[in-house]
C-alpha cells in the first residue's frame, strides 16, 4: 500500500516537473521575443527628427534645418538645451519631448508664452505623431518619423 | 567606451549559461524521479540499474562544462532539450526493453562525445562546405554498399537490410547520409543562391529552369532508389521532403512545393501498386480494424496505448505498452503516451518544436551567410520532419513510415546522428551574424 502511495507521489512529481520544464521553455522563449521586440523598437527610435519650418507668405516651408530626436529632448533658449531655439518669445527652458512606452510625448515646461501643437496650446503632456507641428514663439517645428 | 561594451558582453554570457543549467537541473530531476519510480517497481533490482541515470547525469554535466568552455555564446535551449529528450528516451527504453538499455547508454556516451567534438572543431563547417563532392561520393558509396552488403541485426532475411556491420556492432548508413545530404545541398544551393534568387523573383510563377528541375529530378531519383532497393519508405520520404523545403527556402519559389507534392503523390501511387510494403502501410492506415489481430496489430495496439494513457498517463512501469511489437524503437512515442499521458506527448512535441524553432531562428540570424543559414534550416527541418513523420504515423494520421523518433527511440546510429546535428546547430548558433 505504501509502495503504491510512493509511486503515486513520484508520478505527480514527474508530471509537475514536466509542467515546470514546459513553463521554463516558454518563459525563455517569451523573454527572448520581448528582448527582440525592444531591439527592433530601439532601432526604429533613432529615425525621429524635428524639422525647422519658416512661415513665408502664409505658408510653412521647410528650412532644411533638422535635429535628430533623442529619447529626452529639451527645447528652449538656454544653451544647455538639446535643441536651441533662438527666438525672443521662447523661454530658457521651454518644452520637453520624451519617449515613453514607444511613443513621443510633448510637454510644456511652464514657459511664459506657451507651446502649441498644431496651433492648439499644450496644457498637459500630449502624444505627438508624424507630421505634427510644434510651435514655440514664432518658430515652427515639424515631427518627422521614418 | 570600449571597456564598457566588453564588460557588457562578459556580463551577458553567464545569463544564458545559467538558463541552460536551470533547464538541465529540471531535466535531471525529471529523469532521476522516473528512474527511481522504475527502480522501486523492480523486484530484483540491483544498484547496477542506477547506472543509466548516473551515466546520463555525467554526460549532461560534462557536456555543459565543455560547451561553456568552447562555445560560450551558444543558444541556451538546444543542449538541455536534447539531453532531456535523450534521457527520457533512456528511461523509456530501460522500462520497455531492459536488455537494450545498456547498449543505448553506451551509445549516449558516444553521441555526447560526438556532439562535443562537432561543437569544438573550429573548421568543420568550412570543411563540410569545401569538400562537398567528396562527401556526396562517400554518401553514395555508403548507400551502394548498404544495397550490396546490407544486413539486418535480427538476422531475418525478410526484414529490410539497412545496416552495415559485423558481430555485435551495426550501423545504419542512411542516418549519416542525412547529415551528408544536408551539408551537400546547403553548399550547392548556397553557390547557386544568387541565380536562384534572381529566377525566383523575376519569373515567380511559370518559369522552371533546368537549374531548378535538374537537381530536383536527381534527388527524386535518389529517393526512389532508396525506396526500391531498400524498401525504406521513411528515409525516402524524409530525404525528398527535406530537399524540397531546402530548395524552397533557397529560391522562394512556391511552385516547387506544388511540383514536389505532385511527384511525391505520383511516386506513392506507383509504389502502392508495385510494393507490398507500401500497399500494406496504406491499407492499414485507411482502415486498420478488419485486420486488428493480423497485419494491423501494431498500429491498433498503439492507438489503444494512446487511449489508455489519458491526460496524466499510467505512470512509468504501470501501463502495459508491451503489447505493441518492437515498441522500444519506432513506437516509443505510443509507450510514452501510455505512461506519461497527454502531458508527456505535449512536452515532447513542445521540445521538438523548440529545437526546430531555435534552428530556424539561428538561420534567420545568419541569413546573410547563405551556406550557414541553409545548413541551419536543413538540420532543423530534418529533425522536425522526421519527428512529424513518426509521431503522425504512430497516431495513424499518416501511413506508417519506419523512421526513428529523434533522441528517444532505441538505435545507436539514430542517436549519434541526431546529437551530431545538434552539435552543428550549437556551433551555428554561436556564430556572429
Amino acid at each position: 500500500m505504501t509502495g503504491e502511495l510512493v509511486l503515486l507521489i513520484l508520478r505527480l512529481i514527474s508530471a509537475l516537473l514536466l509542467l515546470a520544464m514546459l513553463g521554463a521553455l516558454l518563459s525563455i522563449l517569451w523573454y527572448d521575443m520581448r528582448r527582440a521586440a525592444v531591439r527592433v523598437d530601439s532601432s526604429r527610435r533613432q529615425y525621429g527628427s524635428l524639422h525647422i519650418l519658416q512661415e513665408i507668405e502664409g505658408r510653412l516651408l521647410d528650412t532644411g534645418e533638422e535635429f535628430p530626436l533623442l529619447s529626452i529632448t529639451s527645447l528652449g533658449r538656454a544653451p544647455t538645451n538639446t535643441i536651441l531655439i533662438e527666438d525672443t518669445f521662447a523661454s530658457s527652458e521651454h518644452a520637453l519631448i520624451t519617449l515613453r512606452g514607444g511613443q513621443w510625448w510633448l510637454e510644456d515646461r511652464h514657459s511664459r508664452n506657451g507651446t502649441t501643437l498644431n496651433d492648439v496650446p499644450v496644457v498637459q503632456p500630449t502624444v505627438i505623431t508624424k507630421g505634427d507641428i510644434i510651435g514655440i514663439g514664432s518658430v515652427r517645428l515639424r515631427l518627422n518619423m521614418e | 567606451m570600449v571597456v564598457d561594451t566588453f564588460d557588457l558582453k562578459r556580463a551577458a554570457i553567464p545569463g544564458s549559461q545559467r538558463r541552460e543549467r536551470g533547464l538541465l537541473l529540471l531535466a535531471g530531476a525529471f529523469i532521476l524521479i522516473n528512474f527511481l519510480a522504475l527502480f522501486i517497481q523492480r523486484p530484483a533490482a540491483s544498484w547496477l540499474d542506477g547506472l543509466h541515470g548516473l551515466v546520463w547525469l555525467l554526460c549532461a554535466i560534462s557536456g555543459h562544462v565543455f560547451l561553456n568552455r568552447t562555445l560560450p555564446g551558444r543558444d541556451p535551449l538546444l543542449f538541455p532539450v536534447t539531453m532531456f529528450l535523450s534521457g527520457w528516451g533512456l528511461v523509456a527504453i530501460d522500462r520497455l526493453a531492459p536488455v537494450f538499455a545498456e547498449r543505448q547508454t553506451a551509445w549516449l556516451v558516444v553521441a555526447t562525445t560526438a556532439l562535443g567534438a562537432v561543437a569544438g572543431l573550429p573548421h568543420l563547417l568550412r570543411w563540410l562546405r569545401s569538400y562537398r563532392y567528396l562527401l556526396l561520393a562517400c554518401g553514395l558509396l555508403l548507400l551502394v554498399s548498404t544495397i550490396v552488403l546490407g544486413v539486418n541485426p535480427s538476422g531475418l532475411s525478410s526484414a529490410p537490410q539497412l545496416w552495415l556491420g559485423t558481430g555485435t556492432i551495426f550501423f545504419q548508413p542512411s542516418e549519416v547520409l542525412k547529415i551528408i545530404l544536408v551539408a551537400f545541398l546547403a553548399s550547392y544551393l548556397a553557390e547557386q543562391f544568387p541565380a536562384f534568387r534572381a529566377e525566383g523573383l523575376e519569373h515567380h510563377r511559370l518559369h522552371l529552369s533546368p537549374r531548378v528541375i535538374g537537381p530536383m529530378l536527381l534527388m527524386w531519383g535518389l529517393s526512389i532508389v532508396v525506396l526500391i532497393w531498400q524498401r525504406d519508405l521513411g528515409t525516402a520520404i524524409l530525404f525528398f521532403t527535406v530537399f524540397l523545403l531546402l530548395i524552397y527556402v533557397a529560391s522562394g519559389y512556391s511552385l516547387l512545393l506544388v511540383g514536389g507534392a505532385c511527384l511525391t503523390v505520383a511516386a506513392g501511387w506507383a509504389a502502392y501498386h508495385a510494393f507490398g510494403v507500401v500497399q500494406l502501410r496504406v491499407d492499414i492506415w485507411i482502415n486498420p480494424w478488419p485486420e486488428s489481430d493480423g497485419r494491423a496489430y501494431q498500429i491498433v495496439q498503439s492507438l489503444l496505448a494512446f487511449a489508455s494513457g489519458g491526460i496524466l498517463g499510467q505512470g512509468v512501469g504501470q501501463g502495459s505498452p508491451g503489447y505493441i511489437p518492437v515498441v522500444h524503437s519506432d513506437f516509443i512515442f505510443a509507450a510514452i503516451a501510455e505512461e506519461w499521458g497527454l502531458l508527456g506527448i505535449l512536452s515532447i512535441i513542445g521540445c521538438i518544436a523548440v529545437l526546430v524553432g531555435r534552428g530556424l531562428h539561428c538561420a534567420l540570424r545568419l541569413q546573410r551567410r547563405s551556406f550557414l543559414a541553409l545548413m541551419a534550416v536543413g538540420l532543423s527541418v530534418t529533425l522536425g520532419v522526421q519527428s512529424l513523420l513518426i509521431m503522425m504515423g504512430v497516431l495513424k494520421l499518416l501511413p506508417l513510415t519506419g523512421v526513428t523518433l529523434p533522441f528517444m527511440s532505441y538505435g545507436g546510429s539514430s542517436l549519434l546522428t541526431c546529437f551530431t546535428m545538434i552539435g552543428l546547430l550549437l556551433r551555428l548558433s554561436a556564430l556572429e551574424d
